[in-house]
């Protein structure tokens, strides 16, 4: 019985730094002091907030999906490989994630400027008369969160495909089924909801990033979490909250509705055959 | 087999090359001696280097993130081993729903912890304080412990305790020569990666502090103004620490692993 109270300090912890200030939060958002939707109706009212919301919904959207595409054929190729081969692929694939994000950005700021390493290559070899314009665009968030993300995805697919039993797909293969039809039958579903959960994490670490879009992208590439560190700047705490509110929301609604879509699918899949 | 597999791997190739091409730009960089920056480097030195170390600024900047992410770390692991003791074995609806609290500040993003850590911290009139810093940053470093311990926790056999208590030792003494010594591998790695979930932490700080930055803010704040050179030399010299350390946690993991099953 004494064994279940060393949760106690662990409970504390989280209590006093994450659930009272989520809690507070909540309260900023929707209370000052009385009951208000003051803060969402300014929300709902910008277009530039209504505009930022749904560019950070897209470029999660579309750096989980890139992720997925990239990263899925990886894991595969590295779960095809002789199993003592596999560890140091993986780690070749982990290694970047241990250079802070802070490091990283810089880098790309040098990779990617008007004076960067690219437009000087590209001028050097005549390719170009003008700098191309790189750096502060969409794209330069969208290189830096892939180059981020993908690790994650790929230790997440390759672990659910190192649990497919590898006879299966010897066996639809003996059965007479070609190496596309095998894999599209045996290993994709098989190996679809670590792919779903990986896209799913990627997509969720995704809608808070805020070092990557406030350095490389451009003035309409912001993101929620940097309107919220602006108005925290600002001291306007209650409208921070209610973008948190907004940004949290988003996220489990969107985990909510992929997640049900997903097993809904993979149910389906299972009863046709 | 080997030729269908061709495409895939120069795509593997490829892409590791992408993973890998952040640091493998920044290295040249940082031994440059140029005043601004070319690539290739037309001079090579240890400028930037003596730049860092040499700048009490910097230098302050990464003292107080060691402190902090020692902190953190030791309090994050201590808490969370704990946590996982309490949380023990068997799997029921309310382990479930701990374990998923425990987790949930890896999933929420930073940005509205360290708001809400941020309101709560003036109310309490401990902003701008570095053990404030620590106690935050141990809850977001948290999750890692709990998952890492928690599976290594799974692994042991249970029956080594019990029979220590059998065999007329204290409840603490049959935990700490029965339970602690397989886990301690798992408990260090642990502790590393919270290490460095506070070392590379910079929103909450930036909220939180204001007379005084950590490493990640002075980064910052560096970025936003100029870009400069310095902090290729700060970024290699952490590439190279947290390589070191994190494969000493690999290792330590691996090893954990490999006791357990025996």
């Amino acid at each position: 019985m004494m064994k279940r109270l060393t949760i106690l300090p662990g409970l504390a912890l989280i209590l006093m730094l994450f659930l009272i200030p989520v809690g507070i939060v909540f309260q900023q958002g929707l209370f000052d002091p009385a009951f208000t939707t003051e803060h969402f109706d300014r929300f709902v009212s910008r277009g530039a907030y209504i505009r930022i919301f749904w560019s950070t919904l897209q470029i999660s959207t579309v750096v989980a999906v890139l992720c997925l595409l990239i990263g899925y054929p990886i894991a595969y190729f590295i779960v095809r490989q002789p199993a003592s081969r596999r560890p140091f692929l993986m780690f070749l694939v982990l290694v970047p994630m241990w250079m802070s994000i802070l490091a990283r950005t810089y880098s790309w700021m040098v990779v990617l400027g008007k004076e960067g390493i690219i437009n000087q290559a590209l001028l050097w070899l005549g390719l170009i008369d003008e700098p191309l314009r790189m750096l502060f665009t969409t794209g330069a968030v969208y290189v830096a969160m892939v180059q981020i993300m993908l690790p994650i995805l790929i230790v997440t697919c390759f672990s659910s495909m190192t649990e497919i039993d590898q006879s299966l797909l010897r066996a639809a293969r003996i059965m007479g089924a070609s190496r596309a039809r095998a894999f599209r039958e045996v290993f994709l579903p098989l190996s679809a909801e670590g792919a779903i959960t990986g896209t799913l994490i990627v997509f969720i670490l995704s809608m808070g990033f805020f070092i990557v879009p406030a350095l490389l992208g451009g003035r309409r590439d912001a993101m929620l979490a940097n309107v919220i560190s602006s108005q925290v700047s600002q001291t306007n705490w209650g409208f921070a909250a209610a973008i948190s509110i907004v940004l949290l929301g988003a996220t489990l609604l969107v985990l909510v509705l992929v997640r049900g879509l997903s097993s809904r699918l993979v149910h389906h899949h299972e009863e046709a055959h | 087999m080997k030729d269908r597999n061709l495409p895939l791997a120069l795509f593997y190739v490829i892409i590791v090359i992408f993973l890998f091409f952040p640091i493998l730009i920044v290295v040249p960089i940082s031994f440059s001696n140029g005043r601004f920056l070319s690539f290739p480097p037309e001079e090579f030195g240890l400028r930037w280097y003596r730049n860092y170390f040499g700048d009490p600024v910097w230098m302050s900047a990464t003292f107080r993130s060691l402190r902090v992410a020692l902190g953190a770390s030791v309090l994050a692991t201590c808490v969370g081993t704990l946590s996982v003791i309490g949380l023990g074995r068997k799997r029921s609806k309310t382990s479930g729903a701990l374990t998923a609290l425990f987790v949930a500040p890896a999933i929420v993003p930073n940005i509205i912890v360290a708001l809400g850590v941020f309101i709560l911290a003036v109310r309490l009139r401990v902003s701008d304080n570095e053990l404030t810093l620590i106690c935050a940053h141990a809850a977001i470093g948290l999750p890692f412990v709990v998952l890492i311990v928690g599976s290594a926790y799974r692994q042991i056999d249970p029956t080594l305790e019990r029979a220590a208590r059998i065999m007329g030792a204290g409840p603490l003494r049959a935990f700490m020569s029965a339970t602690l010594p397989p886990l301690t591998p798992a408990i260090l790695s642990a502790g590393i990666f919270a290490f460095f979930v506070s070392f590379d932490e910079l929103i909450i700080s930036l909220f939180l502090m204001s007379s005084a930055e950590t490493l990640p803010m002075r980064i910052w704040n560096d970025l936003r103004f100029e870009i400069n050179p310095t902090i290729a030399a700060v970024s290699v010299f952490f590439v190279v620490v947290t390589t070191l350390a994190m494969t000493l946690a690999e290792v330590l993991r691996r090893r954990a692993e490999k006791n357990n099953a025996a």
